[in-house]
């Protein structure tokens, strides 16, 4: 049978195990990418979010049979990249990270709002985390970093 | 692949549907939380035919693989099920779950499912043995039971190009984003020369299926908004004595009091 094939962090590769395990699973337990988190396996929490194609998904909810012939990048691959650069430097200046499991998410939820709406306000910064669930900020901090990040990292996106 | 077909086209879809035991597998966000042992899974979310919304003369056309993001950007789809919709879960979800899967998921508290209700949508079926046509709330036999064959694919959902513009949609959840609805409401209206064409009504989450019942509407058909509110007490009354809530995350006596309340509110904001 043929493997599933499709580029993990800009590398062509080929999974050969079944179609319908879960990205999330693959990603840590084959690939090792372990920025990707597991917190509920429901599609509730967003620490397993990654971009599939430029737009944003919960691994959890992704079958390995979906990603074929698709481009998936994690935190691995993302934090190669200015606009990581930029989300990092505003993440770190209003302290919004503190357990940090959120935030590979979180980040990867930043950057797919942000490429498509570079200017956001609040609103749309908070209705764009929606997904993404953080027990220790609050939130505030984290929506003040990725409004930083938007301003200061401006033609980035 | 193992476990696993991916279909380029609807024909080929259709062929390996009817050629393989497999579950149809669209966005996959109620597929991987169920995630059934022995399964095996047809791939649709890459079939053209499935991804379009189109318009017709009479229809909006929105494919069984169309995602909520993609329909909340679309300017043909309408607004109510934009407001349904823009509502389930959170943008990541949104980004996968699709119209097909809310519909093969065959739970009565699917967002899209209860716009699809009040609007009468239809749903096109296809298999290689052919198509039909079929009204929605025919689709639904009963909790989680569809009136769909082996061999068979959601193709569209037809949902009609007018008559939707007047509308009343709430969904009760347990917070802001990412809930379940424990109880969700449509109401449609229209009127011409004074007198009511259309008062849809169609609740969502609180029975096995969405519930609808069309011969307590048509009391209030064809009555001025003066006549409408002489019977909204009987109309209401009607409704209490029919709907017979399951209890689900929360009472169904609670259901029951914001059903009515919410019906009642629908026919207040358009006059009666």
């Amino acid at each position: 049978m043929a493997d599933i094939r499709f580029t993990l962090n800009g590398k062509a590769t080929a999974y050969a195990g079944s179609a319908v395990d879960r990205l999330l699973d693959v990603l840590r337990d084959e690939y090792r990418c372990t920025s990707v988190k597991c917190g509920c396996k429901e599609g509730e929490c967003g620490a397993c979010s990654v971009l599939i194609d430029g737009v944003l998904y919960n691994s959890c909810c992704v079958a390995m049979g979906a990603v074929e012939g698709a481009s998936v990048v994690t935190m691995e691959g993302f934090r190669e990249t200015k606009r990581f650069a930029a989300l990092e430097k505003a993440f770190g200046e209003v302290s919004a990270v503190q357990c940090g499991f959120c935030i590979p998410g979180m980040v990867l939820a930043a950057e797919a709002l942000l490429s498509k709406n570079p200017h956001p306000t609040e609103d749309e910064i908070r209705e764009g985390l929606s997904g993404n669930l953080c027990r220790c900020t609050g939130y505030n901090a984290i929506v003040n970093a990725v409004n930083n990040a938007a301003k200061e990292g401006n033609g980035l996106w | 692949m193992v476990n696993g077909y991916v279909a380029a086209s609807l024909q080929e879809a259709l062929e390996l549907r009817a050629a393989h035991n497999v579950v149809p597998y669209a966005g996959g966000t109620d597929l991987m939380v169920e995630n059934r042992p022995g399964v095996a899974y047809l791939f649709l979310n890459k079939v053209p035919e499935l991804k379009r919304i189109t318009v017709d003369d009479e229809s909006i056309r929105i494919g069984a693989a169309v995602t909520f993001t993609e329909a909340i950007a679309s300017p043909d789809v309408p607004q109510l099920m934009k407001e349904a919709v823009s509502r389930i879960a959170a943008p990541a979800i949104r980004n996968a779950g699709t119209f097909g899967g809310n519909l093969g998921n065959g739970s009565a508290k699917a967002d899209s499912v209860l716009i699809e209700f009040v609007a009468d949508a239809k749903l096109r079926l296809v298999s290689l043995r052919g198509e039909r046509t079929v009204d929605v709330d025919k689709f639904y036999l009963g909790r989680k039971k569809l009136d769909l064959g082996n061999d068979e694919l959601i193709a569209e959902i037809l949902l009609p190009k007018q008559g939707l513009e007047q509308y009343y949609y709430e969904k009760v959840g347990g917070r802001n984003a990412l809930a379940i609805s424990r109880v969700s409401f449509a109401g449609v209206f229209a009127a011409e020369d004074g007198k009511i064409t259309n008062v849809a009504a169609a609740f969502g989450a609180v029975a096995d299926t969405v519930l609808r019942f069309k011969d307590i509407e048509a009391m209030l058909l064809g009555k001025t908004l003066d006549e409408a509110k002489a019977l909204k007490a009987d109309y209401l009354r009607a409704y209490a004595e029919r709907m017979v809530l399951t209890r689900g995350r929360v009472s169904a006596e609670y259901r029951k009091n914001v059903c009515m309340n919410l019906l009642g509110d629908f026919l207040t904001k358009f006059g009666v």
